[in-house]
This record gives structure tokens, sequence and C-alpha cells, in this order.
């Protein structure tokens, strides 16, 4: 029996689509064959018009037919006034066919930062949410006790967008009966049990305290320019980005796109710090013994690397 | 005795939500209304943000275009700052902006609108077979091979500015990235490779050999001229086009609109059409009869639209814009503004960057039939010809010259800019104004505004709408024709709906 699946987007850019055709070994074509999945339904890929959509989503609604995997783009639109009104589908709120639909499927996939906690919009006059977080907060769409079909909560891999790779291999373990593990907020540890600093080119800069105060240079970017790779998890310096590179690896600081606060509310692009030291600093450090680290890590560096004189 | 009848047509494979609602007289549609479906209000997360942060929150406005919003928002920044960019910044930029409109191109001709000729209306015609053969959804040849092809030149974007969609390696005053020779020989071969397969899949002949296709007639005699072009997909849709009649629908209204684009560095051998040292000129058409480009001249009317419209069409640095939910009754139907030139509509995209650069085939083509729903794909399936031999003389300058790719700047607190380019759909800009180094408005208009847009105050209508005005649909509960018009302009609604501004 082939794995049905059935892409919905709602308040989204459509970047976890295009995210996803980026994928390498397997790609979209090959994953969806050598797992044999039927594509039920997705907005963009799809030949089907809008009004065989009514038939299939009546046959799924009805138990006629199978619902395997559910992905669910974008958040979910409450607004104006928890109508759902500012995103619609044949003339009804998009979020209470998502609502039915949830009912029906074994496992649900918020694919990218704005499905699994609201993302862009979310506390805006939009009202988005994601399925089971608001943020933080446990509850979302769908409500912190909710299960699907399979008793699973709604699995969340979140990036903005989502890396393709998390979620072919997340759609591959499905296919194969894999039962991935989940973290507190849902995600695969596979991906997530890792920080985007990991792997990062600029490693020996930030273990130095080599630091950067104006684009285009090749120091670490933690300590001014508001990178976030040591406070968040993703798998980004592993797996990297269309099989190159990485934004961190180029200069771009990381600005914690799969963290449920995302888009933060204080600037990018600088860090906030007390005496040069980030306000933040990675998960369960002691701040006076990481203090005096770097302070002996910066008198300690060597000189290649306060010249710059490296490859990356 | 005549019967008028409204019918919805909501419509897919194309970015975001669109529904198309028109009046059908006999068959033949008498009226049309297009609507954007779906609001984010997006300018409004940057209200109040600091000057910077539209470089992390524009390019989510659109998962196909992420590169284009960004660099909109970096020229705007540029403007703001004041800085001057050294030459590799603005190669590197132009490459990447080429890049993803290059794969947007081909993605949007063979997965979204090539499928309709394998469309069940088709059964009968004698592409159908092959059609199913090429265009079929995830299985057919074409696809499969638009699949790999675009996400290996989207690769460029990841070696350059760290990943595709969604980064943010342009800032104001340049790039923040400084690539290797090798990283960038990396580019170049993906490069050439992308030729190798847009040479002889999609033309069927060499970039250089196309390039001399100047008239209608060339076009003709070149189809005929060897079975690899006949065989090609860009033969493949001259004969089903034909066949299909796609010279003859989708006519719209007549003004072309481009932003100009790809700023020359100052010193490149990449010659400029222009007189304003971009690489594709800016400028408007008006039955063929080109005008200078003013941005002053660009209004958004919301007469139509679901949002407050006490105060009338305003330009993006003066517009003013509140979300109002009245309901159908009011005769506002969208969440899509009305972009507006010197008070008139206009379309945009590769077409318009065809006719307002004076590119003779392209003129040529309109001169004997008009604009349609033809000549409009052909810009797009052809436009990277224009495009890969500038993007490997860029890559070759930028490895041979070791300067700089940012320019540092002084601090500023207050002030206005805008960024103006061609995106892959058309003409995008992006308006900031800057008070207490925080935004104080921001103003972005998308190429499909221009395009799905709804009625102004005046009553005239979008392109689009215009376009689908005296269609002859065959088959209500088919109707293909709305369909190859749709999406012939190659809508972004995603993008579209969040052009959205709230004045704090």
């Amino acid at each position: 029996m082939p794995l049905k699946l059935y892409w919905i987007q709602c308040g989204g850019c459509g970047g976890d689509t295009w995210s996803f055709f980026n994928a390498e070994s397997p790609n979209v074509v090959e994953l969806l064959s050598s797992f044999d999945i039927e594509l039920l339904w997705h907005p963009s890929i799809s030949i089907n018009s809008q009004n065989d959509l009514k038939t299939i989503n009546d046959d799924v609604l009805s138990g006629a037919r199978e619902l395997d995997v559910l992905c669910i783009e974008g958040s979910i639109l409450r607004g104006p006034g928890g109508t759902g009104r500012y995103d619609e589908i044949h003339g009804k709120p998009k979020k209470d066919l998502v609502a039915s639909l949830a009912k029906r499927a074994n496992y649900i996939l918020a694919i990218g930062t704005c499905a699994s906690f609201g993302g862009i919009g979310a506390h805006t006059e939009i009202e988005a949410t994601g399925l089971q977080f608001l943020r933080e907060e446990k509850g979302g769409f769908l409500g912190e006790e909710f299960k699907t079909k399979s008793g699973q909560p709604v699995i969340n891999l979140p990036g903005c967008p989502c890396h393709c790779d998390v979620l072919a291999g997340t759609i591959a373990a499905i296919g194969s009966g894999v039962q991935l593990k989940l973290d507190e907020y849902n995600t695969p540890e596979e991906w997530y049990g890792m920080m985007v600093h990991q792997g990062c080119t600029r490693n020996e800069y930030h273990e130095y305290r080599v630091e950067e105060r104006k684009f285009g240079e090749k120091g670490c970017m933690f300590f001014h320019l508001g990178c976030h790779g040591p406070l968040v998890h993703g798998p980004c310096n592993k797996v990297l980005w269309n099989n190159r590179s990485s934004k961190t690896r180029v200069g771009v600081p990381c600005f914690g796109c799969t963290r449920p606060d995302f888009p933060q509310q204080y600037p990018f692009f600088q860090t906030r710090n007390i005496e040069g030291i980030p306000i933040e600093l990675p998960e369960g450090i002691s701040r006076a013994h990481y203090m005096a680290y770097k302070g002996m890590a910066a008198a300690a560096a060597p000189k290649r690397l306060k010249t710059r004189k490296t490859g990356i | 005795m005549k019967q008028k009848k409204i019918h919805f047509y909501p419509l897919n494979r194309v970015e975001g939500d669109l529904e198309i609602r028109v009046e059908v007289e006999n068959n033949r549609v008498s009226e049309s209304w297009s609507a954007g479906i779906m609001y984010r209000g997006f300018e409004n997360l940057l209200i109040g943000r600091a000057a910077l942060d539209g470089l992390v929150l524009t390019p989510r406005v659109c998962g196909i275009c992420s590169t284009s919003h960004l660099k909109a928002a970096a020229k705007a920044l540029d403007m703001f700052f004041n800085v001057k960019l050294p030459d590799n910044a603005i190669r590197i930029r132009n490459i990447t902006l080429m890049t993803e409109k290059i794969q947007n191109d081909f993605r949007h001709a063979f997965m979204l609108f090539m499928v309709d000729f394998t469309n069940p209306a088709y059964q009968k015609h004698s592409f159908f077979d092959e059609a199913v053969r090429r265009y079929k959804p995830l299985t057919g040849e074409t696809t499969v091979a638009t699949v790999r092809e675009t996400k290996k030149i989207l690769e460029i974007i990841a070696i350059l500015g760290g990943q595709w969609p969604h980064s943010s390696f342009m800032v104001p005053g340049g790039v923040v990235c400084v690539p290797s020779a090798n990283d960038l020989a990396h580019c170049l071969f993906l490069m050439r490779n992308f030729r190798i397969w847009f040479e002889s899949r999609v033309l069927g002949c060499s970039i250089e050999r196309w390039m001399e296709v100047k008239s209608e007639a060339d076009l003709d005699a070149w189809l005929d001229e060897a079975e690899s072009h006949a065989q090609s997909d860009l033969g493949s849709y001259l004969r089903f086009a034909n066949e299909a009649g796609l010279k003859k629908i989708g006519k719209g209204c007549g003004n072309f609109i481009s932003f100009g684009s790809l700023d020359l560095p100052e010193n490149t051998d990449v010659k400029c059409v222009g007189k304003d040292r971009q690489f594709l000129p800016c400028g408007v058409s008006q039955n063929l009869k080109l005008k200078p480009f003013d941005q002053q001249k660009i209004t958004e009317d919301v007469s139509h639209a679901w949002f407050d419209d006490s105060k009338g069409a305003k330009h993006p640095f003066d517009g003013e814009t509140i979300p109002y939910a009245s309901g159908k009754e009011s005769g506002k139907y969208s969440w899509a503004k009305a972009p507006r030139y010197d008070q008139m509509p206009a379309e945009t995209g590769p077409l318009a960057e065809m006719v307002v650069g004076s590119n003779p085939l392209f003129v040529d083509l309109i001169k004997n039939d008009g604009p349609n729903v033809f000549v409009r794909q052909l810009a797009r399936l052809v436009r990277s010809a224009y495009l890969i031999p500038v993007m490997e003389q860029w890559l070759e300058e930028t490895a041979r010259c070791q300067e700089e790719f940012y320019q540092d700047h002084r601090k500023k607190e207050r002030g206005k800019g805008y960024g103006l380019l061609e995106a892959p759909r058309g003409a995008l800009g992006h308006w900031v104004k800057i008070e207490d180094a925080k935004i104080q408005k921001y103003q972005i208009i998308t190429p499909t505004a221009w395009n799905a847009s709804p009625r102004d105050a005046s009553g005239a209508r979008g392109p689009c709408e215009e376009a689908i005005v005296g269609t002859e649909i065959k088959n209500l509960d088919n109707p293909i024709e709305i369909d190859h018009i749709i999406r012939s302009f190659d809508p972004c609604l995603v993008c579209t709906v969040h052009t959205i501004n709230l004045k704090k």
C-alpha cells in the first residue's frame, strides 16, 4: 500500500516547499518513488484542480481514503478576531480544514518554524500560531493533548526554511517504520540534538575569541554580530545547505531560525552583551568560568588567527 | 437569450492563493476579478525594528524569490547610508540574483506552466502523449531534469551566500562573503554545466545561435532548421502553443513596466542596453512606445482591496494601509493592492524586460499579434540565454579581481531609501523610512501586485483581469484557457498578499 501524503500551505511563504526541492540524494522525485509515496495533494505540484481537491478532501474526511502523512507548511492564521478569515480556502477559513484533516492523519509534520511555533506573524494582528506551540508555549492550534491516529504529537521540523534533509529523513523514517525520538519541543533529536555552531568552519576563531565587528571578515560572529550558532539547535553545519555551505561559513550570522522565538524581538546583526560578553551564553554554562576561559583563550590566540591568515 | 453566470476558479500551481472570479456570457468572459485570498500583515513586523532587520525579515516574504527581496532591501539601505559598493560586491549581488531568476524560470515553465498541456482538455490533440511524457508532475522527463538542474544551479547562491532560500548575505555596502578563487571556480563550473543542459535540452542549439533569432520569421525558420530545435523543450513549446492557440488569448493591458536591474560594475566588459548603467534598463512601454521611468509616478490604490481607502492612492513613501475586512458587499474583493504607474495599470515580468529592453524578437512578435500568452511565456523560457553569458563573464571578472566585497559606512539615524530591481517575476520595489535608527515605515510592491492587481478607483482592471476578459471558454468545468492566461503571468501570491504597510 502506498503511503498517502497530503501537503497543505497555510500562512507561509512557500519556502519550505522550494527548500524540499533542494534535496540531493534522494531528491524529491526519488524519495517519493523509493518509499512508494502517493502524493494526494500539493498546491504547487499537483495536476489536479482545486475542484478535484474538494473531492480529495471529502474522501479523506469521510475515511474513504487513508491519510498517512499530513504535511503542514506555514502558520495557522486565526485572525481577524479568531475568525481565520485572513486565510481562506473554498470560501471557508483554512484553519477549519486543517483541524478536520488533523483528525484523520496518522502522522502530522509541522514543516518550518511557522507551522511549528507560529514564526513570522505569531503575536501579531493575523494571530498566527503553530500547530501545538505558540512560540515556547505549549498548546498552539491543536492543543497540548492532541495526538494523531498513530498516537504521536505533531512532529515539529523547524527552520526558516526547514532543511530538506530533515524533511526527507523524517518522511523516510515514517516510510520505514522507524520511530524518531523527540525532544521537549517535539523536534527529532536526530537533527535538533546538535547546535548550529557544531561544524562551523569559524570554530577555531570562536575557540580563541577572535571576534568580528564588521562584515566581510573571517572571524567569529558570536560576540558582536549577533550570531546564534552556539545557542541554537539545528544541523546547518553538519548537513550543510544546498550541499555546499551554511550562513555562518560564508559570514552571515545565524539568526536562530529553528528557535520557538524566531524572529527575535531584539535587533539582528548585533549581540546583546555586558562588557563584551554576550548576555545569552550557551546552555548550562557558568558565566564566571566562561569569562575566565574566554579571557585566557583570547590571550592564547595564535597570530595566524589574529591576522586572519586562514583559508576560510 | 443571454445568460450571465458567475464562476469561481481558485488556482493552484501558482505560488500562494489566488482566486479568479469571472462572469460568463455564452461561454465568453464578460467580466473578471482577481483576488488574493490570504493576508499576512508582513511589513507590520518591521515597524519599530532596527534599520538592518529588513535584511532578515523581508526575504521571508517569498520562498521562491528571497534573494530578490534581500537585494531590494539591501539597495534601499545602500541609498539610506549613501554607500558606494565595490565592484565585486555588485558582481556577487548580480550573479546571485540572476541564479534565482534562472531557477524560477524553469521551475515555473516546466513544473507549473507546461503541465497544463497534460490537461484532459488536450487528450485528443496530437501533442498530448508527448506532453505527458515530458511534463507530467514528478515523472515527466523534463520535470525530472528540471528538479535536478534547478537545485544544482542554486548551489551558486549557497557557495556565495550560505544557503537558498532565505539568506541575508547582502548588507548595505556590499556582501558579507569573501569567496576564494576555488569557490568562484566551483560557481563557474556549475554555470557551465547548466549551460550544457540549457543548450542541449531546452534550446536545442547554442546560446549564440539562439541570439540570431531576431524576428518572428527568424523564429519560424529556427524551428524548421534542425530536428534538435523542434525536439527541444523550446521546440515543443512552440509546437504545442501553436496547436493550442496561445497567441489568441491573454492580451492584457498593453502597458509594460520594468524597474531595470543588474547595476554594472565600474570595470566590466559587460555592455548595457540602456543609458542608466544597468544591464536591464528601466522604463515603461505603452503600446510599444517607450517612456522614461520615474519612481515618483508609482502609486498604490486600495479602493477595491480590503484596506482603509479614505485617503486615496499614495506613493509608497506616503502610503498608509489599514486592513479593513469589509466583506464583499463594499466592492472590495482582494488582499492585494493595486499599484499604478502614472495612474495606469502595467504588466511586468520577463516579457516587460524584453519590451523595455527593445529586444527585436519580442518587439516584432508583439507588433504582429499583440501581447498574448504565447509571447509572455516564451520570454520566460529564453530569458536565461541573455543571462548566462553575462553571469559567466562576471564570475570570471570576480575571480581575476582581488578587491574588496564590502565597504564599511558611517552610522546614520534618519532618512529614507528605496531599492528597485527586476525579480524573477518582474518589478520589485522596497521603500524604507528610518527614524532614530529604527524602521518607521516599510513598503514593498511585488511584481504580482502589478500583474494580479484588483481594480483601481477609476475602475480600470489589473493586467491579469484585463487579459481574461473576452476569452472564450470551451468547457466551463475545465477552463484551461484561464489556467494558461493566469499562469503565463507566473503569479506569486505569497509575495503579494504581504504588501501591507502599517504606519506606527
